[in-house]
């Protein structure tokens, strides 16, 4: 893939097939990694020693905790690629993975928090890396809000394509947050890749999960950002032809 | 020289409109005042909470006076002169920033440390909580310029503005809070204001950069 089909993607009808293409792919083979990785780890992993089955919840929790960061670094990636090429199609995906993003910081609190109630003895404590996915769910909602205020559509996308790119800094914050304060979290369990501190009938389905979350992810981006750029470019030729084109 | 202009304009002006300034810094004070009145006036808790009043009041006066910082200029047509002289937009708007600072700021700064005192708070202690809001509310003005610059093009921006500077000023306020409490507990408070000076420097250089480039989203 050399520069000039980057520019070629980078057009509004172009990405709009593509996306098309791919989202039916994506969705189907993400919905299947998760259904297995759902099976794997609620069937048939062997409950923890000291947890009991209460540890399932990990087949939840890690994926959307891991897209919550892994979702708002695209974001910041499509609004820097927007910010410098002007490019709607970069737009209209940082705006489409706003609200995901969101839904996926707040899943990640809300499975933590009901793992934390019988585990902790508490369902929020104010440990660096929870305070820290709390600002994260902040921003994206920042974002989500600027973005909605502003009228003009333009400005609108570059205005909160700036505040993405400032809130990056949260990232490795979160990501660093149990490294550099020893607080309640525990550290990772799968990224120690030599020596896991995880089974690995307990391995498997979190593998399983966390690539159909992501290629899930990518679908459902596919989708939305396909739709905001059929409502960019609703006054364009090849969107009167596509419309025709369905109707016929 | 515009930068003298710009000075002597933002002088000018803020002795004009002598009420938007005092609105800020009465805010800045009934905040302070009501927290006693409110968890009580025991000399403990007094002084176990005077770190984090503070900051947070100059956190929310800071926010609700910076509304006016950029607006009335960006109505009348100023700022789009500002960008199109030779002089560099960031720096000009750096300017901008820091005579909002001196305005603002530093009458706020004088008003904390008699504050202070209400709180029981004593000596050198004092001098503490002056030299925090000195540092952290350099961080805190740069920030929330930068989400007012943000949110310049809509009617009513106070509810967005602190829902973006509030994420952002996180760690100013629970350093700032430390250094205090540190101070008042005679323990070594070099961290933290270490760390808010680091931030400070962070945000006077690049916060006007960024405001800028926000600024001149919303005009074009």
């Amino acid at each position: 893939m050399n520069l000039k089909s980057i520019y070629k993607y980078g057009s509004p009808p172009h990405y709009f097939k593509l996306s098309l293409q791919l989202e039916y792919w994506l969705l189907s083979s993400g919905i299947t990694l998760i259904l297995i990785g759902m099976i794997g780890g609620l069937f048939i992993a062997p409950p923890d020693y000291q947890m009991g089955d209460a540890f399932r919840i990990i087949y939840f929790h890690v994926p959307s905790a891991y897209l919550s960061m892994s979702a708002y670094a695209c974001m910041a990636s499509a609004s820097a690629i927007g910010l410098i090429w002007r490019s709607n199609v970069a737009f209209s995906i940082a705006k489409t993975i706003a609200p995901v993003g969101a839904a996926f910081t707040f899943l990640a609190l809300v499975t933590g928090m009901l793992w934390g109630k019988p585990m902790w003895g508490t369902a929020w404590v104010w440990d660096a890396r929870l305070t820290s996915e709390l600002i994260l769910l902040l921003i994206y909602l920042a974002y989500i809000l600027l973005h909605q205020s502003i009228e003009d559509r333009s400005k609108a996308d570059r205005s909160s394509s700036l505040l993405a790119l400032v809130g990056i800094i949260n990232l490795p914050i979160i990501h660093y947050s149990v490294v550099w304060w020893n607080t309640l979290h525990q550290g990772s369990t799968i990224s120690k890749l030599d020596s896991p501190s995880i089974a690995s009938e307990m391995l498997w389905p979190l593998i399983f999960m966390i690539f159909g979350y992501t290629i899930f992810f990518a679908g459902v981006i596919c989708r939305g950002s396909a739709g905001e750029v059929l409502i960019r470019e609703k006054r364009s030729k090849w969107v009167r032809a596509y419309i025709e084109g369905i109707k016929l | 020289m515009l930068f003298r202009d710009i000075i002597r304009r933002d002088l000018k002006l803020s002795i004009r409109r002598s009420t938007d300034v005092l609105t800020g810094l009465i805010f800045f004070l009934l905040i302070a005042l009501i927290f006693p009145l409110a968890a009580g006036t025991e000399r403990d808790l007094l002084l176990k909470m005077v770190g984090p009043v503070m900051l947070i009041s100059a956190l929310l006066a800071s926010m609700m006076s910076i509304q006016n910082i950029f607006k009335p200029d960006y109505i009348n047509g100023y700022l789009e002169q500002m960008m199109i002289t030779t002089n560099s937009f960031s720096a000009l708007i750096a300017v901008k920033i820091m005579m909002f600072w001196m305005i603002f700021s530093m009458p706020l700064i004088v008003i904390a440390s008699f504050i202070a005192s209400t709180y029981y708070v004593t000596g050198f202690s004092i001098f503490t909580v002056v030299l925090t809001l000195l540092l952290s509310t350099l961080s805190l003005v740069n920030l929330s310029a930068f989400a007012a610059s943000l949110t310049l093009a809509i009617r009513y921006p106070g509810a967005l503005i602190s829902l973006i500077v509030i994420p952002l000023s996180l760690p100013i306020i629970i350093f700032g809070s430390k250094a205090i409490e540190y101070s008042i507990l005679s323990m070594d408070n070099s961290g933290p204001l270490y760390f808010l000076t680091g931030m400070m420097f962070f945000t006077c250089s690049l916060g006007p950069l960024v405001t800028a480039s926000a600024i001149k989203i919303s005009i074009d």
